[in-house]
């Protein structure tokens, strides 16, 4: 048995990792787990940070037999969160059973889909809806989703990081005017807005410095805000209401902004996102013995779960699967009490889950990375990466970074406010997602390949601890041109 | 040269295709040899010729395949220059390099590419070398007194070259300078310095200027306004300039001064995956003739096809060809 401890919290970590070994011990020792078993477990000791989130306890996952292998690895993953010590023996068998290629008496899950990437889930879904829907479940839960955040309150608003952004693109400006190259409209773009609250912040400091400086950009400034949702850029409205004169509010698709933006491509002086890329749907990748795999992934509901909401809503059980679909086609006006459909939403979202399997990737040829990230390339990457490790693609962040850029002018730049990972050995040291935050799910983004991903489209891509905030996790990615 | 009306050739770089610049990076790692890059470049290379012919280009080039960037093929070759070799982790970024003393004058080996590409096609051919202001802007100057100076010194390598070039057969020369649009307080010399590098070569030359295409983007923006007067003093036949990306307004650039050059015109922008087609093309090209006789132009993208994946260069190739030809026809009627 290998066992991984892939965290730092000490004291969740030496009590977790007895109480592990000492059940699987025992086990072993009744001949509930056989010896072969024990040979070729891979126990990883996870502390998800995220309490919402998608994992049991325990969790198995039986690897793929490679190369004629009769007892190909079993990989465990342990909550060391949610581990509770009396229970823990239990959920280890029930684990192992479950992850039996023809697991007997074990029908405890309402499966709500078929084994598919992590993208194509329809947790994707119910992330859409949320952002779709944002009003209602911020009038259910009575706050909003920045009150949501961790600390109650983003970073991207905190006015000091704002004021240094505007005074480097200040700078920027007044660069490209010395060399009589400042066009005589000035763009710059924020991408996912929400409350609109740090683009009136950044609107005000620009005017500010623009009035006290002396140099009439703010009247030739257009900014455009963006997002996918309507309704949120709606609400972003009334928060710039002072500069509407020079706003601009664009549907986007967060994925590919060129699609609505192509006429601004090589315009664009600044784009800034915030806690945009770890909103984007992604695929994980497991590297076992140098070997890539797909993790793949089916929702479900713990039938006890199931059971309970369809008593709880007045649904037949038979019915549950199909009305879970209703509500993501429809929302909850599929309900003909609204409140009764958004409280619907928040339990199944509250009890879904993620049932794992790994598959080699020989075994995929159709699997495409992303644009701008060929097999090559992500192979240079991992050359320095552990041999054994999960990982994030990142694709949805990795595709939306490289369909932004072309948006750029020569000389602007793009920031991104995000939490990333920006050495691929920090996966061996903290769970990265996926979690559930509020609605919504959150990843870590994959700074490493977007590093890579933006090398390849000539710019070089660097990370800034965000030190506005004591204990903030969030970075600020910036580009600069790569000769 | 016998060349039809509207000639069609390309800026110079071909589609680099993913395979050869794994191959050319595998080089800087010392895990294949230089004999053993040289035969991967030779095949490369003819089917890129292969591809412009099947295309209908008119003059063709060897896609500069063999090139990592639009300098350090130069820089390489160039005598008295310093190298840090260790300084390339992709093979497209740029040496680190410097020059700490006087260039001496010596042959740079371009004709040997330039035989190859002749050998290989029979059609019209151009060859195409990086000019002088570009290459002093990415050579550390340790040893010369001003820019100017060394370009100068570079200027006189380079003619050198260019009439070895002449007398192993080229007759289309095009001198490439993206570097004016980033610098154009330097065009004063830049001119200058460019006729001394042309000094003497019976060719036709041709001067490419962009706004810069690295990495598949602009470098600078503007307008063409920032050559005009001084490039008429340039001693050249022809200016190659991008129109499809930026739009035909600086075409009337021309005509209000007068310019005595042929046009190179960029009517593909190779900055986007996204075809054209060849009526668009057609009306580019119209845009252009109210400016200039069909006489004095050549058609060409923007600029080089090495950031478009093979598939798009072809495509794109194939509709400038054809555009072309919808304007010989309205022409010949």
């Amino acid at each position: 048995m290998i066992l991984q401890l892939n965290h730092l919290q000490r004291n969740h970590a030496a009590s977790s990792a007895q109480d592990v070994i000492g059940a699987l011990y025992s086990l072993l020792e009744e001949g509930r787990l056989e010896q072969s078993q024990f040979a070729h477990l891979r126990v990883h000791l996870d502390w998800i940070q995220y309490r919402q989130n998608f994992r049991d306890a325990v969790t198995v996952t039986r690897e793929p037999s490679e190369h004629g292998e009769i007892h190909p690895p079993i990989e465990m993953h342990v909550d060391t969160r949610q581990l509770v010590p009396d229970s823990l023996r239990e959920d280890i068998l029930r684990a192992m059973i479950r992850a039996n290629p023809e697991p007997e008496g074990v029908e405890d899950r309402l499966f709500l889909e078929d084994f598919k990437t992590f993208r194509s889930s329809l947790v994707w879904d119910f992330n859409r809806l949320y952002w779709h829907r944002l009003p209602d479940w911020e009038e259910a839960t009575g706050r909003s989703y920045e009150q949501a955040l961790p600390g109650g309150k983003s970073d991207a608003n905190h006015p000091e990081a704002v004021a240094d952004c505007v005074a480097d693109f200040w700078t920027l400006l007044r660069d490209l005017e010395n060399k009589n190259r400042l066009a005589p409209e000035i763009f710059a773009l924020e991408i996912g807005v929400g409350m609109g609250v740090r683009s009136r912040i950044w609107l005000d400091r620009f005017r500010a410095l623009d009035q006290e400086r002396g140099t009439n950009y703010y009247p030739r400034l257009k900014f455009l805000l963006g997002d996918y949702s309507l309704s949120t850029l709606e609400r972003s409205r009334p928060a710039v209401r002072e500069h509407l004169d020079l706003c601009s509010f664009i549907v986007l698709d967060a994925i590919d902004p060129t699609k609505t933006l192509s006429f601004l491509r090589h315009k664009l002086l600044h784009i800034h996102l915030t806690n945009v890329y770890d909103n984007l749907p992604d695929e994980e990748f497991a590297r076992r013995d140098g070997r890539l795999h797909l993790v793949q992934v089916r929702a479900y509901i713990p039938s006890g779960e199931s059971v309970r909401i369809a008593k709880a809503f007045e649904l037949p059980a038979g019915e549950m699967s199909r009305t879970v679909n209703r509500l993501l086609e429809s929302g909850p006006d599929y309900f003909s009490d609204h409140s009764r459909g958004v409280a619907f939403w928040q339990e199944i979202w509250k009890a879904l889950r993620l049932e794992e399997r790994v598959v080699s990737l020989e075994d995929l040829p159709d699997v495409s990375l992303p644009a701008g990230l060929d097999p090559s390339h992500l192979e240079d990457v991992l050359q320095e990466a552990p041999a054994d490790f999960r990982f994030h693609l990142s694709s949805g962040a990795l595709e939306s970074f490289r369909s932004t850029l072309p948006l750029l002018h020569p000389r602007g730049f793009l920031q991104v406010q995000d939490i990333f990972v920006t050495d691929l050995n920090e996966y061996l040291l903290g769970f990265h997602g996926p979690g559930k935050l509020d609605g919504s799910i959150v990843n870590w983004v994959n700074g490493v390949l977007l590093r890579e991903v933006g090398e390849r489209a000539g710019y070089d891509v660097h990370f800034a601890p965000f030190r506005y905030r004591q204990g903030s996790r969030t970075s600020i990615l910036y580009t600069t041109q790569r000769e | 040269m016998n060349l039809p009306i509207l000639p069609t050739t390309v800026v110079g770089s071909y589609s680099m295709p993913g395979w050869l610049e794994r191959l050319k990076t595998e080089y800087f790692a010392r895990r294949i040899s230089r004999h053993d890059l040289d035969e991967i470049h030779d095949t490369a290379i003819k089917a890129a010729i292969k591809d412009q012919e099947i295309a209908g280009i008119d003059i063709i080039t060897d896609g500069e395949l063999r090139r990592d960037n639009m300098i350090d093929y130069f820089v390489e070759r160039l005598p008295g220059v310093q190298i840090d070799r260790s300084s390339k982790k992709f093979y497209y970024d740029f040496y680190d390099s410097s020059v700490i003393g006087k260039l001496p004058m010596a042959p740079l080996g371009l004709a040997g590419d330039f035989r190859f590409l002749a050998a290989n096609t029979e059609r019209e051919t151009k060859f195409c070398v990086t000019g002088p202001h570009s290459l002093s802007k990415r050579i550390r100057n340790e040893f010369y007194p001003s820019e100017e100076a060394f370009a100068t010194d570079i200027a006189r390598v380079m003619n050198l070259e260019l009439k070895e070039l002449v007398k192993a057969g080229a007759r289309l020369i095009q001198i490439d300078e993206p570097n004016y649009s980033g610098f154009p307080a330097d065009l004063s010399w830049g001119v200058k310095v460019l006729n001394t590098m042309v000094e003497g070569v019976e060719a036709k030359i041709a001067v490419h200027i962009c706004y810069g295409n690295r990495y598949g983007k602009p470098s600078w923006e503007g307008s063409y306004r920032y050559l005009f007067p001084k490039i008429l003093e340039a001693k050249v036949q022809q200016l190659t300039l991008e129109f499809a990306r930026r739009g035909g307004e600086d075409l009337d650039l021309l005509k209000e001064f007068s310019a005595p050059f042929e046009l190179g015109l960029g009517v593909i922008d190779v900055k986007t995956n996204a075809v054209e087609t060849p009526d668009l093309v057609a009306e580019r090209i119209r845009e252009a003739l109210e400016v200039l006789p069909a006489e004095r132009i050549f058609i060409l993208p923007d600029c080089g096809c090495f950031h478009l994946p093979r598939n798009i260069a072809f495509a794109k190739l194939c509709a400038m060809v054809e555009g072309t030809r919808l304007v010989r026809e309205e022409l010949k009627n």
